[in-house]
């Protein structure tokens, strides 16, 4: 641990790190701001029904963790409605950079007490961990300064200080997503040891999982009977499984390497929904690996279109108001130059 | 100062691995998820729904008031191992309706036969059954 630590500090993290050095950092904070509180808006809203199924369910089943750990009985159904109606509200507003500092907190507080309740029910989930982190990174820096809001923050600092604070915000992020990886391969060196790469430990997860999908009325994976007939695959899955997360750290050293790396890791995830049907959405479409990547480009690209067609509707303008003036009649086609 | 951000972040999500291992939490986990071998002989605990002939099986959302499956076996696990199979029989046929017969029971099987047989003859045992006759 101490080297990934090592050079994530001080002046010497410049080099391992160049890829989230540059001018454009403020832009992809931008752009992550935008991706993750939108993500975290539209999980809250197509999740809402389950989140609200929680107030009928029996207080028995209820635990309080996390954050929620002091909470023994489920909390009030009008608490439960209001955060479940309120945070994607909070998450949109915060992902267009409207007062970003109040919508960006109610967003992260929101967004953490419902995924903290839903694990309060008996079973602790670990696709929304990251969004989390995410989340709390970018409330608590000043995100949605100068770039792709529909109001700057009035307390932006100056470029170049801006730059630099939103280059360490990236880094943040994109330590958080390593981090999690990373963690995931040392628990499973920690639990079952160098024995997990020889393919039963693997063999019996994705035949617990899919037994107990069937058992409890659920889908199935579809190809993971077809895994488990071809046992051959099962130990060189699980070797390229943990190497993914070990190696996770590599991705921090380049350009290159965050490419690669993302690219497997996404891979990672769609072979897990193929053999086990276990969804970690945020994981699948890319936003996890976000700040690793040059996602500013998204942004820029759209500006750019925006600004081309922007021109051009104001070139075609006089013709428009002429179309306009031909359909209106010739009180409006008085207004022409 | 800010150089120090990408540090606390480290830090932080790395925190766990300070813990032990199958000690889970939420949001910072040791993601313990698929660490363990499982084997590959299970109790599973479910619900299901008594038929002339035989039985059907029922949706999470009906064995346990949500679409999760994960939650619906870990919620029928739960009550089985605190004595509590009669009352979530009750919970799940008052989803239902009235005119089901209901078995809360645990299924012993070979998962792995099960996934590549595509069926298995489980060793079954019952807990708790409610509802009418079928």
């Amino acid at each position: 641990m101490t080297q990934p630590l090592a050079i994530l500090q001080g002046r010497t993290m410049t080099q391992p790190l160049a890829m989230l050095q540059g001018r454009t950092m403020t832009q992809r904070l931008a752009m992550l701001r935008i991706l993750v509180f939108s993500y975290a808006a539209g999980w809250t809203v197509v999740r809402a029904p389950h989140l609200l199924d929680t107030i009928d369910l029996a207080s028995r089943r209820f635990g309080g963790i996390g954050p929620l750990w002091w909470l023994d009985d489920p909390a009030p159904d009008l608490l439960v409605v209001t955060v479940v109606v309120l945070t994607p509200v909070a998450c949109g507003a915060a992902a267009l950079g409207w007062r970003y500092r109040y919508t960006s907190l109610a967003g992260v507080v929101g967004f953490l007490f419902c995924t903290t309740y839903r694990n309060s029910w008996g079973q602790v989930f670990h696709t929304e961990n990251l969004v989390v982190l995410h989340l709390g990174a970018l409330a608590l820096f000043p995100a949605a300064c100068a770039y792709w809001s529909i109001k700057a923050a009035a307390d932006c600092a100056d470029p170049a200080a801006r730059e630099e604070l939103a280059g360490a915000v990236v880094k943040a992020l994109a330590v958080l997503t390593v981090g999690t990886y990373f963690l995931a391969g040392v628990a499973k060196l920690r639990i079952s040891g160098v024995s997990w790469i020889d393919g039963d430990v693997l063999r019996h997860q994705i035949a617990f999982d899919n037994a107990r999908k069937e058992l409890l009325g659920d889908r199935t994976a579809p190809f993971a009977a077809l895994m488990l007939r071809n046992s051959w695959i099962l130990a060189p899955a699980a070797v390229a499984a943990i190497l993914v997360e070990l190696a996770a750290p590599l991705a921090l050293l380049g350009r290159k390497a965050a490419g690669l790396w993302s690219v497997l890791a996404m891979l990672f995830h769609w072979v897990i929904l193929a053999v086990m049907a276990i969804l970690f959405p945020y994981h699948l479409i890319g936003i996890a690996l976000a700040p690793l990547l040059p996602v500013e480009r998204i942004g820029t690209s759209v500006a750019a279109w925006h600004g081309r067609f922007w021109r051009s509707s104001r070139r075609l303008g006089p013709l428009r108001r002429l179309g306009n003036s031909k359909r209106k009649g010739p009180a409006t086609a008085r207004s022409l130059p | 100062m800010t150089r120090l951000i990408p540090a606390v972040a480290a830090v932080l999500v790395l925190s766990p691995v300070l813990r032990e291992p199958t000690s889970d939490s939420y949001p910072l986990s040791t993601y313990p998820m698929f660490a363990r071998d499982r084997g590959n002989i299970h109790s599973i605990a479910t619900v299901v729904e008594r038929t002339g002939d035989g039985f059907e099986r029922l949706t999470p959302k009906l064995i346990s008031g949500t679409d999760e499956a994960v939650l619906a076996s870990v919620t029928v696990s739960r009550s089985v191992r605190r004595g509590e199979a009669e009352v979530l029989c009750g919970e799940v046929l008052e989803r239902l309706g009235a005119g089901h017969r209901l078995e809360v029971r645990t299924e012993t099987l070979d998962v792995v036969e099960l996934s590549v047989k595509g069926s298995v003859e489980p060793t079954v045992t019952v807990h708790a059954t409610c509802g009418g006759a079928p």
